[in-house]
Protein backbone atom coordinates (compact mmCIF):
# COMPACT_ATOMS: atom_id res chain seq x y z
CA UNK A 1 0.00 0.00 0.00
CA UNK A 2 1.30 3.45 -0.92
CA UNK A 3 -0.64 6.74 0.24
CA UNK A 4 0.38 10.39 -0.82
CA UNK A 5 -0.16 13.80 0.63
CA UNK A 6 -1.38 15.21 -2.54
CA UNK A 7 -1.89 18.62 -0.69
CA UNK A 8 -3.27 20.07 2.96
CA UNK A 9 -5.05 23.54 3.58
CA UNK A 10 -2.24 26.19 5.10
CA UNK A 11 -2.73 26.83 8.72
CA UNK A 12 -0.53 29.74 8.72
CA UNK A 13 -2.84 31.49 6.20
CA UNK A 14 -5.98 31.12 8.38
CA UNK A 15 -4.08 31.77 11.89
CA UNK A 16 -2.54 35.52 9.92
CA UNK A 17 -6.30 36.04 9.38
CA UNK A 18 -6.98 35.15 13.17
CA UNK A 19 -4.32 37.21 13.84
CA UNK A 20 -5.45 40.49 12.12
CA UNK A 21 -9.05 39.86 14.24
CA UNK A 22 -6.97 38.94 17.68
CA UNK A 23 -9.04 36.07 17.56
CA UNK A 24 -7.74 32.86 19.74
CA UNK A 25 -6.50 29.92 17.77
CA UNK A 26 -8.89 27.20 18.50
CA UNK A 27 -7.40 24.05 17.42
CA UNK A 28 -10.76 22.30 17.90
CA UNK A 29 -12.91 24.69 15.64
CA UNK A 30 -10.00 24.95 13.09
CA UNK A 31 -10.29 21.27 12.46
CA UNK A 32 -13.72 21.80 9.92
CA UNK A 33 -11.40 24.61 7.85
CA UNK A 34 -8.26 22.21 7.16
CA UNK A 35 -8.61 19.65 4.67
CA UNK A 36 -5.89 17.17 2.94
CA UNK A 37 -6.28 15.53 -0.48
CA UNK A 38 -4.70 12.07 -0.61
CA UNK A 39 -4.09 9.19 -3.31
CA UNK A 40 -3.84 5.61 -1.84
CA UNK A 41 -2.75 2.95 -4.11
CA UNK A 42 -2.95 -0.82 -3.73
CA UNK A 43 -5.00 -1.62 -1.13
CA UNK A 44 -7.80 -3.86 -0.96
CA UNK A 45 -10.92 -2.98 -1.88
CA UNK A 46 -11.83 -4.99 1.50
CA UNK A 47 -10.30 -2.11 3.12
CA UNK A 48 -12.24 0.90 0.59
CA UNK A 49 -15.73 -0.15 1.31
CA UNK A 50 -15.09 -0.13 5.03
CA UNK A 51 -12.84 3.32 4.42
CA UNK A 52 -16.19 5.00 2.09
CA UNK A 53 -18.53 4.40 5.37
CA UNK A 54 -17.10 7.45 6.70
CA UNK A 55 -18.97 10.71 5.67
CA UNK A 56 -18.38 13.96 4.70
CA UNK A 57 -15.43 12.85 2.70
CA UNK A 58 -14.70 13.07 -0.95
CA UNK A 59 -13.73 9.94 -2.92
CA UNK A 60 -12.62 9.21 -6.36
CA UNK A 61 -11.87 5.81 -7.24
CA UNK A 62 -10.44 3.56 -10.29
CA UNK A 63 -13.56 1.81 -11.99
CA UNK A 64 -13.46 -1.65 -12.49
CA UNK A 65 -16.04 -0.86 -15.65
CA UNK A 66 -13.41 0.55 -17.32
CA UNK A 67 -9.25 -0.40 -16.26
CA UNK A 68 -9.03 -5.00 -16.84
CA UNK A 69 -8.31 -6.34 -13.74
CA UNK A 70 -5.27 -8.92 -13.19
CA UNK A 71 -4.35 -11.56 -11.15
CA UNK A 72 -1.48 -10.48 -9.64
CA UNK A 73 -3.41 -7.00 -8.33
CA UNK A 74 -4.30 -8.33 -4.96
CA UNK A 75 -3.46 -8.37 -1.41
CA UNK A 76 -3.27 -11.19 0.69
CA UNK A 77 -3.93 -10.95 3.94
CA UNK A 78 -0.91 -12.14 6.14
CA UNK A 79 -2.89 -14.94 8.30
CA UNK A 80 -3.08 -16.67 4.58
CA UNK A 81 0.16 -15.92 3.38
CA UNK A 82 1.33 -17.53 6.84
CA UNK A 83 -1.06 -20.68 6.63
CA UNK A 84 0.50 -23.36 4.11
CA UNK A 85 -3.18 -25.01 3.61
CA UNK A 86 -5.15 -21.45 3.79
CA UNK A 87 -3.10 -19.79 0.99
CA UNK A 88 -2.88 -23.09 -1.24
CA UNK A 89 -6.99 -22.63 -1.23
CA UNK A 90 -6.67 -18.86 -1.51
CA UNK A 91 -4.63 -19.22 -4.29
CA UNK A 92 -6.57 -22.12 -6.32
CA UNK A 93 -9.74 -19.69 -5.89
CA UNK A 94 -8.00 -16.75 -7.23
CA UNK A 95 -6.76 -18.48 -10.15
CA UNK A 96 -10.16 -19.81 -10.89
CA UNK A 97 -11.55 -16.11 -10.59
CA UNK A 98 -9.22 -14.41 -13.02
CA UNK A 99 -9.15 -17.75 -15.37
CA UNK A 100 -13.22 -17.42 -15.89
CA UNK A 101 -12.82 -13.51 -15.59
CA UNK A 102 -10.63 -13.77 -18.68
CA UNK A 103 -12.55 -16.02 -20.57
CA UNK A 104 -15.75 -13.44 -20.04
CA UNK A 105 -13.58 -10.95 -21.08
CA UNK A 106 -12.05 -12.87 -24.38
CA UNK A 107 -15.51 -13.95 -24.82
CA UNK A 108 -17.42 -10.47 -25.18
CA UNK A 109 -18.52 -10.10 -22.32
CA UNK A 110 -17.99 -6.43 -20.60
CA UNK A 111 -15.58 -5.83 -18.21
CA UNK A 112 -18.61 -3.94 -16.25
CA UNK A 113 -20.19 -7.30 -16.17
CA UNK A 114 -17.17 -9.41 -15.92
CA UNK A 115 -16.01 -7.87 -13.12
CA UNK A 116 -18.96 -9.44 -10.70
CA UNK A 117 -16.84 -12.43 -10.30
CA UNK A 118 -13.74 -10.39 -8.87
CA UNK A 119 -12.33 -10.72 -5.42
CA UNK A 120 -12.54 -8.04 -2.77
CA UNK A 121 -8.81 -8.61 -2.51
CA UNK A 122 -7.96 -6.99 -5.56
CA UNK A 123 -5.80 -3.77 -5.05
CA UNK A 124 -7.39 -0.06 -5.89
CA UNK A 125 -6.17 3.19 -6.41
CA UNK A 126 -8.53 6.34 -4.89
CA UNK A 127 -8.39 9.71 -4.22
CA UNK A 128 -9.51 11.40 -0.90
CA UNK A 129 -10.39 14.89 0.63
CA UNK A 130 -11.29 15.42 4.29
CA UNK A 131 -11.05 17.41 6.81
CA UNK A 132 -9.68 17.37 9.94
CA UNK A 133 -12.29 16.61 11.91
CA UNK A 134 -13.64 13.55 9.57
CA UNK A 135 -9.96 12.35 9.34
CA UNK A 136 -10.00 12.57 12.90
CA UNK A 137 -12.92 10.44 13.82
CA UNK A 138 -12.02 7.70 11.24
CA UNK A 139 -8.39 7.32 12.74
CA UNK A 140 -9.68 7.12 15.99
CA UNK A 141 -12.20 4.59 14.87
CA UNK A 142 -9.84 2.78 12.60
CA UNK A 143 -6.68 2.88 15.05
CA UNK A 144 -8.45 1.06 17.35
CA UNK A 145 -7.30 -2.75 17.97
CA UNK A 146 -10.84 -4.06 17.26
CA UNK A 147 -9.86 -2.22 13.07
CA UNK A 148 -8.85 -4.52 10.76
CA UNK A 149 -5.47 -4.44 10.18
CA UNK A 150 -5.04 -3.39 6.53
CA UNK A 151 -7.41 -0.61 7.33
CA UNK A 152 -5.07 0.44 10.90
CA UNK A 153 -2.02 0.51 8.65
CA UNK A 154 -3.58 3.08 6.33
CA UNK A 155 -5.59 4.82 8.78
CA UNK A 156 -1.86 5.13 10.91
CA UNK A 157 -0.10 6.53 7.72
CA UNK A 158 -3.07 9.28 7.23
CA UNK A 159 -2.49 10.32 10.87
CA UNK A 160 1.28 10.43 10.34
CA UNK A 161 0.61 11.73 7.17
CA UNK A 162 -1.46 14.68 8.76
CA UNK A 163 0.39 15.31 11.94
CA UNK A 164 3.28 16.35 9.75
CA UNK A 165 1.67 18.73 7.77
CA UNK A 166 -0.53 20.37 10.65
CA UNK A 167 1.35 19.61 13.78
CA UNK A 168 -1.36 21.83 15.87
CA UNK A 169 -4.35 20.32 15.26
CA UNK A 170 -2.99 16.84 16.04
CA UNK A 171 -1.43 16.98 19.96
CA UNK A 172 -4.30 15.04 20.57
CA UNK A 173 -6.86 12.53 19.18
CA UNK A 174 -10.14 13.64 20.02
CA UNK A 175 -12.97 10.96 20.55
CA UNK A 176 -16.33 11.63 19.18
CA UNK B 1 -20.94 41.86 3.09
CA UNK B 2 -17.13 41.40 2.36
CA UNK B 3 -15.26 38.23 0.80
CA UNK B 4 -11.88 37.47 1.04
CA UNK B 5 -9.96 34.48 -0.12
CA UNK B 6 -7.69 33.14 2.73
CA UNK B 7 -6.80 29.77 1.07
CA UNK B 8 -7.57 27.53 -1.87
CA UNK B 9 -6.08 24.18 -3.31
CA UNK B 10 -3.13 24.56 -5.16
CA UNK B 11 -3.51 24.20 -9.18
CA UNK B 12 -7.65 23.67 -8.99
CA UNK B 13 -8.53 22.76 -12.68
CA UNK B 14 -5.86 20.31 -12.63
CA UNK B 15 -6.73 18.54 -9.06
CA UNK B 16 -10.06 18.43 -10.47
CA UNK B 17 -8.18 16.58 -13.63
CA UNK B 18 -6.62 14.55 -11.82
CA UNK B 19 -9.61 13.43 -9.60
CA UNK B 20 -11.61 12.90 -13.49
CA UNK B 21 -8.42 10.68 -14.30
CA UNK B 22 -8.25 8.53 -11.62
CA UNK B 23 -11.31 6.84 -11.29
CA UNK B 24 -10.28 5.85 -15.48
CA UNK B 25 -6.65 4.95 -15.42
CA UNK B 26 -4.74 2.45 -13.28
CA UNK B 27 -1.73 4.27 -13.48
CA UNK B 28 0.36 5.59 -10.07
CA UNK B 29 -0.59 9.50 -9.15
CA UNK B 30 2.90 10.33 -10.54
CA UNK B 31 2.08 9.24 -13.90
CA UNK B 32 -1.32 10.50 -14.22
CA UNK B 33 0.23 13.93 -13.22
CA UNK B 34 2.83 13.36 -15.77
CA UNK B 35 0.37 12.90 -18.19
CA UNK B 36 -2.28 16.12 -17.40
CA UNK B 37 1.17 18.28 -17.10
CA UNK B 38 2.07 17.45 -20.72
CA UNK B 39 -1.52 17.27 -22.22
CA UNK B 40 -1.91 21.07 -20.92
CA UNK B 41 -4.80 23.28 -20.06
CA UNK B 42 -6.51 22.77 -23.09
CA UNK B 43 -7.06 18.62 -21.68
CA UNK B 44 -7.78 20.32 -18.10
CA UNK B 45 -10.17 22.25 -19.75
CA UNK B 46 -11.97 19.38 -22.01
CA UNK B 47 -11.90 17.56 -18.86
CA UNK B 48 -13.81 19.57 -16.62
CA UNK B 49 -16.66 20.75 -19.17
CA UNK B 50 -17.46 17.52 -19.09
CA UNK B 51 -17.49 17.00 -15.82
CA UNK B 52 -19.70 20.15 -15.56
CA UNK B 53 -21.79 18.54 -19.15
CA UNK B 54 -22.37 15.53 -17.75
CA UNK B 55 -23.26 16.72 -13.79
CA UNK B 56 -20.68 14.37 -12.45
CA UNK B 57 -20.08 17.00 -9.62
CA UNK B 58 -18.36 14.91 -7.22
CA UNK B 59 -15.04 15.99 -8.95
CA UNK B 60 -15.37 19.12 -8.13
CA UNK B 61 -15.15 18.44 -3.89
CA UNK B 62 -11.16 18.17 -4.10
CA UNK B 63 -10.98 22.00 -4.91
CA UNK B 64 -11.65 23.69 -1.45
CA UNK B 65 -11.56 27.01 -0.89
CA UNK B 66 -11.25 29.06 2.76
CA UNK B 67 -12.91 32.58 3.12
CA UNK B 68 -13.29 35.29 5.66
CA UNK B 69 -17.20 36.55 5.38
CA UNK B 70 -17.57 40.17 7.01
CA UNK B 71 -20.69 41.81 8.08
CA UNK B 72 -22.67 38.54 7.96
CA UNK B 73 -25.09 37.62 10.48
CA UNK B 74 -25.82 34.31 12.41
CA UNK B 75 -29.46 34.15 10.52
CA UNK B 76 -27.91 34.53 7.76
CA UNK B 77 -25.25 32.34 7.86
CA UNK B 78 -27.44 30.19 9.88
CA UNK B 79 -29.47 29.69 6.64
CA UNK B 80 -26.43 29.15 4.99
CA UNK B 81 -24.91 25.86 6.68
CA UNK B 82 -28.46 24.19 7.11
CA UNK B 83 -28.92 24.43 3.47
CA UNK B 84 -25.71 23.25 2.25
CA UNK B 85 -24.23 20.91 4.85
CA UNK B 86 -20.75 20.80 3.54
CA UNK B 87 -20.37 24.18 3.85
CA UNK B 88 -18.37 25.08 7.37
CA UNK B 89 -18.13 28.16 9.23
CA UNK B 90 -16.91 29.57 12.73
CA UNK B 91 -18.09 32.74 13.92
CA UNK B 92 -14.74 34.66 14.75
CA UNK B 93 -16.65 38.13 15.89
CA UNK B 94 -20.42 39.06 16.05
CA UNK B 95 -20.55 39.34 12.19
CA UNK B 96 -17.13 37.94 11.12
CA UNK B 97 -16.98 34.51 10.07
CA UNK B 98 -14.66 31.82 8.54
CA UNK B 99 -16.41 29.67 5.47
CA UNK B 100 -14.66 26.56 4.34
CA UNK B 101 -16.51 25.19 1.29
CA UNK B 102 -15.79 23.19 -1.98
CA UNK B 103 -16.38 23.95 -5.66
CA UNK B 104 -19.61 21.52 -5.94
CA UNK B 105 -20.90 23.28 -2.75
CA UNK B 106 -19.85 26.46 -4.78
CA UNK B 107 -22.21 25.41 -8.32
CA UNK B 108 -24.80 24.56 -6.31
CA UNK B 109 -25.01 27.71 -3.74
CA UNK B 110 -24.47 29.52 -7.63
CA UNK B 111 -27.81 27.75 -8.75
CA UNK B 112 -30.04 28.43 -4.94
CA UNK B 113 -31.62 31.75 -4.88
CA UNK B 114 -30.49 31.27 -1.10
CA UNK B 115 -26.95 30.36 -1.97
CA UNK B 116 -26.52 33.25 -5.02
CA UNK B 117 -25.46 36.28 -3.63
CA UNK B 118 -22.87 34.39 -1.64
CA UNK B 119 -21.57 32.65 -4.47
CA UNK B 120 -21.12 35.33 -6.75
CA UNK B 121 -19.25 37.33 -4.24
CA UNK B 122 -17.20 34.46 -3.85
CA UNK B 123 -16.53 33.99 -7.59
CA UNK B 124 -15.70 37.64 -8.22
CA UNK B 125 -12.89 37.48 -5.35
CA UNK B 126 -11.75 34.12 -7.28
CA UNK B 127 -11.64 35.93 -10.45
CA UNK B 128 -9.89 39.37 -9.03
CA UNK B 129 -6.89 36.64 -7.77
CA UNK B 130 -6.69 34.77 -10.82
CA UNK B 131 -6.83 31.67 -9.07
CA UNK B 132 -8.97 29.27 -11.07
CA UNK B 133 -9.73 31.04 -15.07
CA UNK B 134 -11.09 28.16 -16.95
CA UNK B 135 -13.35 26.61 -14.01
CA UNK B 136 -14.65 30.27 -13.85
CA UNK B 137 -15.72 30.36 -17.54
CA UNK B 138 -16.62 27.11 -17.38
CA UNK B 139 -19.21 27.12 -14.53
CA UNK B 140 -19.73 30.69 -14.33
CA UNK B 141 -19.54 31.92 -17.54
CA UNK B 142 -21.86 35.27 -18.87
CA UNK B 143 -25.03 34.05 -19.62
CA UNK B 144 -24.06 30.53 -18.54
CA UNK B 145 -25.37 28.73 -15.04
CA UNK B 146 -23.50 26.29 -14.21
CA UNK B 147 -24.38 23.11 -15.47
Amino acid sequence: MRVKLLYHTDLDAIKRVLAQKEVVFDPEAMMDHVFYMFEIEDCSRVTTHQLVRHRAVSYDQESQRFSAATKEGVVTPPSVQSNETGYKAYDEALKAVYSAYERMVAAGVPKEDARYILPSAIKTKLIMTLNARSLMHLVWQRTALQAQWEIRELATTLRGLAQGATPELWTKIIER
Amino acid sequence: MKVTLIWSSPFPEKTIAVAMRRCYSTKPIEDIEAELEQKGPEYWKYLLSKALQDRSLDVLEHFVLTLALEGTTDADVGLLVRAFPYLRATQLRPIDWLVTLNARTLVELWNDPRGKTLAQMVVSELSERGVCPIFNQLAFGMGANAS
